[in-house]
């Protein structure tokens, strides 16, 4: 039944009921403003968000290009490899892809936590390589977990892969991340950070080539990250070839010969400056930088008191020794102190500026011209000459062949070497530097362009490595500067030099018989011998260092070579040997290719046995 | 038959569209968010639970509401023990165990016994004749409501349980209150409220803290509500169109087509679209409060303002929600969201307020 409510119940609900009308106002003003807010007021920055959610752009890592020898011989290239990969909006809870991760994959949970922080403000499609470079054990395992692990996958990534290790380390460098100073100082335009760069040898000088174009895949995803259409695929492109004037198998020669020495070999065409060869030792092994060195390799690197990373054929400069003494003897004939009838009477020793200077032998050389003082690298003629053409001269001639200057190669970080005077000149300096001992220093590849020079009366080229590259700057042309030398001078002291090698001088230990090598040996004291004899110690850090520089053949020049090893001893017996190896070598590979050089080929003075 | 001329001369028509335009627009969302999908059933789903939901409507409004507020003991009883045997033999679905299985249908049927709390507490403040509630009313009031709240929220289900206040807050402001009662009550709830805070599911607080900072945890807690306004935002004045809206359709909206219902209408449809939703709600809402003032007793003004407070409490947490203004509860949006359960209820719930509304004229 209806029952009658009490008039002032009834005003009293009423009352209460006008109330309500406020809070429909309320709230309905208060949806109203925030959608006028968001749709229309800052519709825009959602809809761009919107964009972003659906459509996400993946990086196609591009493949560096392969790096070649003058005979196609593939010195680098690369490898497939796979990472483990972390999606984070495929993860259902941190803490038990953590346990997965460090329990099956051995990935430490602090490396797995460290990178997600690093990674915060990215997407969270954005895939987070969480292992690098695994191996089978680790495929099988995040296969065979695919279904209680979808967050975890596999994905490729192209790796830089040394074929033969060691070798040429120094000329091809290594790979590595683009780090935050590279990134900053701008050093390799166009890079994005996590990008790999080359660090060091042509991995480096020729990055822009080697690099390719990466490509990307712009696709539909849904919100589980679920592709479901693609929008744009533009291809990684590979980076072009690289194509090296070295040779594999000189190469291979060369390292092989300083296996166990501290030091560096180079061999090169001296008509054109193309390198066929250039080796330091000791080595290391770029695939250890792939995918990242380890700390402990690192450290090992860095603390060898022989600088395993230290191209010693450009980034370190040594006293050139008796090499220097046919700068010498270049100067004194091209400034008139050496003339026809010009020699010394060697007796061991002599005088100058009031100190007892030593020849080599202490028995003396006897009479000395200046083939004869080539030969058998007499000091008493060069410090002759050397006092009375003074360290000007002797200075200006050197760095007309390129000592205390870029030989221009393509490597990074050359060094200059040191050419005198220095500020504050002692005459008995001169001395000293006449027979390249003393504050003069020179990189083995100063020292092989300068012979080279001589070679070829007068012509100084660029060494370089690259033959060909398939895009970026195209090579060369390698300056070549034609030094004002007479043809008769050089060939009186390729002449010296021949005698050398051929006829029992000092540098006989590179005699092949049948070619036409001219050389010159090097030994360089560490310390002087009175100093020796006061610490009475033979250790190994006093042992002299050992060159040799020469060339073949004679009047027509195809090769040049130049061998130095630290503390390595005498320069004729442990050098000059080296020397002979890498031209038997270049012969050897001559005979069987024609292939070697062009210059080579049309060289009437190369004789083929 | 009850329904004579002069009855259905009062049916307020425009009510009545406007539930069925805010039921349209949740089967058009419906539609475009699972068409080609396997979830395509929903939309006949829902369109058979909106046929059942007039039927029962049609049902309601055919008898005196009288007859229904003259049973309500016994139908609150019932519904008492359902959601008790709920608890029991229940099924669970996302952790709630709220659902009762008959045959093919399942049930939610704490959305049911909302409607009959709202009656038995209308029927239980409208038996006195006195201006205000006495205090033993409110507490009797209070056990009528949170009784079946407290078994609402043992299954595990807290948006659906604190709808529950909204409706205790609405009748009992209409049954009056005086001044050191509301003093009590205030009281009382600051007492309950750290309580709740500590009984609230980690994820429970972090859904409530990351509304004060969305920024916070944009891949956890926050994704939900940082996709819906994405969703919305995106939409602009006029929207991408239908099936067009990629936040939708691709998945980054959570609860596409049940909670998150209103951030799939805004995308596609846009801020025109959106705020004409808005616009549906309000004409309910004012609808039921000028029902409630036309009742012609105090039952009718009960009954209408408990659904009315109910009604507005969810589209506003829901709204809310949507719009990154209010945590994320599992409230959906009433008569748009998919679900039968729900939409049943409201209709029937509308149905008799409706009924109220055509009987005002005391004969």
């Amino acid at each position: 039944m209806v029952k009658l409510q009490p008039e002032s119940n009834r005003q009293a609900i009423q009352r209460r009921l006008n109330w309500l009308y406020p809070s429909l106002i309320l709230v309905f003003s208060l949806l109203g403003v925030r959608l006028w807010w968001l749709q229309i007021l800052r519709g825009p920055e959602y809809a761009r968000l919107a964009e972003q959610n659906r459509i996400r752009s993946i990086q196609v890592v591009a493949p560096r290009g392969p790096i070649l020898d003058r005979n196609h011989v593939p010195l680098v290239d690369n490898r497939h490899s796979l990472n483990i990969i972390l999606y984070r909006e495929l993860m259902k809870d941190l803490a038990s892809t953590s346990a997965f991760a460090t329990a099956k994959l051995g990935i430490p949970a602090d490396d797995l936590a460290a990178q997600l922080r690093r990674n915060r403000r990215a997407g969270a499609y954005q895939p987070i390589v969480i292992k690098q470079d695994v191996g089978i054990e680790d495929v099988s395992i995040v296969e065979a977990n695919k279904r209680d692990h979808p967050e975890i996958q596999l994905g490729p990534e192209p790796r830089r892969l040394y074929r033969f290790g060691n070798l040429a380390a120094h000329v091809l460098g290594y790979v590595g991340e683009i780090s935050e100073a590279e990134l900053s100082s701008n050093a390799f335009p166009g890079v994005q950070g996590g990008e790999l760069v080359g660090k060091a040898g042509v991995e480096r000088i020729y990055n822009e080539c080697l690099m390719g174009q990466n490509g990307a895949r712009e696709v539909l995803v849904d919100s589980v990250g679920r592709e479901l259409g693609m929008l744009e695929e533009k291809d990684a492109t590979i980076g072009g070839d690289l194509q090296l004037t070295i040779d594999f198998d000189l190469q291979s020669q060369a390292e092989g010969l300083l296996a166990g020495n501290v030091g560096a070999i180079v061999m090169m065409n001296p008509r054109n400056g193309e390198i066929l060869a250039m080796a330091a030792a000791p080595s290391f092994n770029p695939n250890n930088f792939t995918p990242r060195i380890s700390a402990r390799d690192w450290n090992a690197l860095m603390n060898d008191p022989d600088h395993p990373l230290q191209n010693r054929a450009v980034q370190n400069s040594y006293p050139p020794g008796s090499i220097f003494k046919l700068v010498v003897a270049e100067a004194g004939l091209e400034e008139g102190f050496i003339e026809d009838g010009t020699h010394v009477i060697c007796q061991g020793a002599a005088i100058f500026y009031d100190a007892i200077r030593h020849c080599w032998n202490e028995n003396g050389h006897g009479y000395m011209d200046l083939e004869g003082a080539i030969k058998n690298s007499c000091n008493i003629f060069f410090y002759t000459v050397g006092q009375r053409m003074g360290i000007e001269k002797i200075s200006k001639h050197a760095k007309a062949l390129g000592f205390g200057g870029r030989t221009g190669v393509d490597l990074p970080n050359e060094l200059l070497g040191v050419v005198p005077p220095g500020p504050r000149w002692f005459a008995g300096e001169t001395i000293s530097v006449a027979i390249g001992q003393g504050p003069i220093s020179a990189t083995p590849l100063q020292v092989i362009r300068a012979v080279s020079a001589i070679a070829t009366d007068g012509k100084l080229v660029t060494p370089h490595l690259l033959l060909k590259a398939e895009r970026g700057p195209a090579p060369g042309p390698w300056p070549e500067q034609q030094l004002a030398i007479k043809p008769e001078n050089t060939r009186k002291i390729r002449a010296g030099m021949w005698d050398s090698v051929n006829s029992g001088g000092t540098g006989h230990g590179a005699a092949i018989p049948g070619f036409d090598i001219c050389g010159k040996t090097g030994t360089v004291q560490v310390i002087s011998a009175e100093r020796k004899k006061e610490i009475k110690k033979d250790l190994q850090d006093f042992e002299t260092h050992a060159w040799f520089a020469g060339f073949a053949g004679r009047d027509n020049p195809e090769v040049a070579v130049v061998v130095f090893l630290e503390h390595g001893g005498g320069g004729g017996a442990a050098a000059a040997p080296m020397a002979k190896e890498m031209f038997r070598a270049y012969y050897a590979k001559k005979s069987t290719t024609d292939t070697v050089s062009k210059a080579a080929e049309h060289s009437p003075g190369g004789e083929v046995r | 038959m009850r329904l004579n001329r002069r009855l259905l001369l009062s049916f307020d028509w425009l009510w009545f569209i406007g539930l069925l335009l805010l039921s349209g627009a949740g089967l058009a969302a419906i539609w475009s968010t699972t068409r080609g999908t396997n979830l395509s059933y929903y939309l006949g789903r829902q369109l058979t639970y909106l046929c059942l939901s007039l039927v029962v409507f049609l049902i309601v409004l055919c008898f005196d509401y009288h007859v229904y507020t003259d049973y309500i003991s016994f139908a609150y009883l019932s519904g008492l023990a359902v959601l008790g045997l709920t608890l029991v033999i229940g099924h669970t679905v996302h952790s709630n165990k709220s659902w009762l299985k008959l045959g093919v249908f399942a049930f939610q049927p704490s959305e049911l016994v909302k409607i009959l709390v709202i009656v038995a507490l209308a029927k239980y403040y409208s038996d006195t004749d006195r201006d205000y509630l006495e205090l033993s009313e409110l507490v009797t009031g209070g056990l009528i409501v949170f009784g079946p709240m407290l078994l609402v929220m043992l299954q595990g289900d807290l948006g659906t349980a604190i709808a529950f206040v909204s409706i205790y807050a609405g009748l009992t402001f209409l049954g009056g209150l005086k001044r050191k009662h509301v003093v009590v009550l205030v009281i009382a709830a600051a007492l309950t409220l750290p309580a709740g805070w500590m009984m609230l599911k980690d994820y429970q607080r972090g859904r409530i803290q990351t509304v004060l900072n969305p920024a916070s945890d944009p891949h956890g807690l926050g994704y939900q509500p940082q996709q819906s306004k994405i969703a919305i935002g995106s939409g602009g004045f006029l929207g991408k169109g239908f099936k067009q809206g990629t936040q939708g359709q691709l998945g980054f909206l959570p609860a596409r087509y049940t909670d998150f219902v209103f951030a799939v209408i805004s995308e596609e449809r846009g801020f025109l679209g959106s705020i004409s939703l808005l616009g549906l709600f309000l004409l309910v809402s004012y609808r039921l409060l000028r029902a409630a003032r036309e009742a012609k007793d105090k039952i009718g003004s009960m009954v209408t303002v408990g659904v009315f407070s109910l009604f507005l409490f969810h589209v506003l947490i829901n709204v809310g929600m949507n719009l990154g203004l209010l945590p994320i509860a599992g409230i959906p949006l009433p008569l748009v969201s998919a679900g039968g359960s729900s939409l049943l209820s409201y209709f029937a719930a509308m149905g008799l307020c409706m009924n109220i509304n055509m009987r005002r004229f005391v004969n």
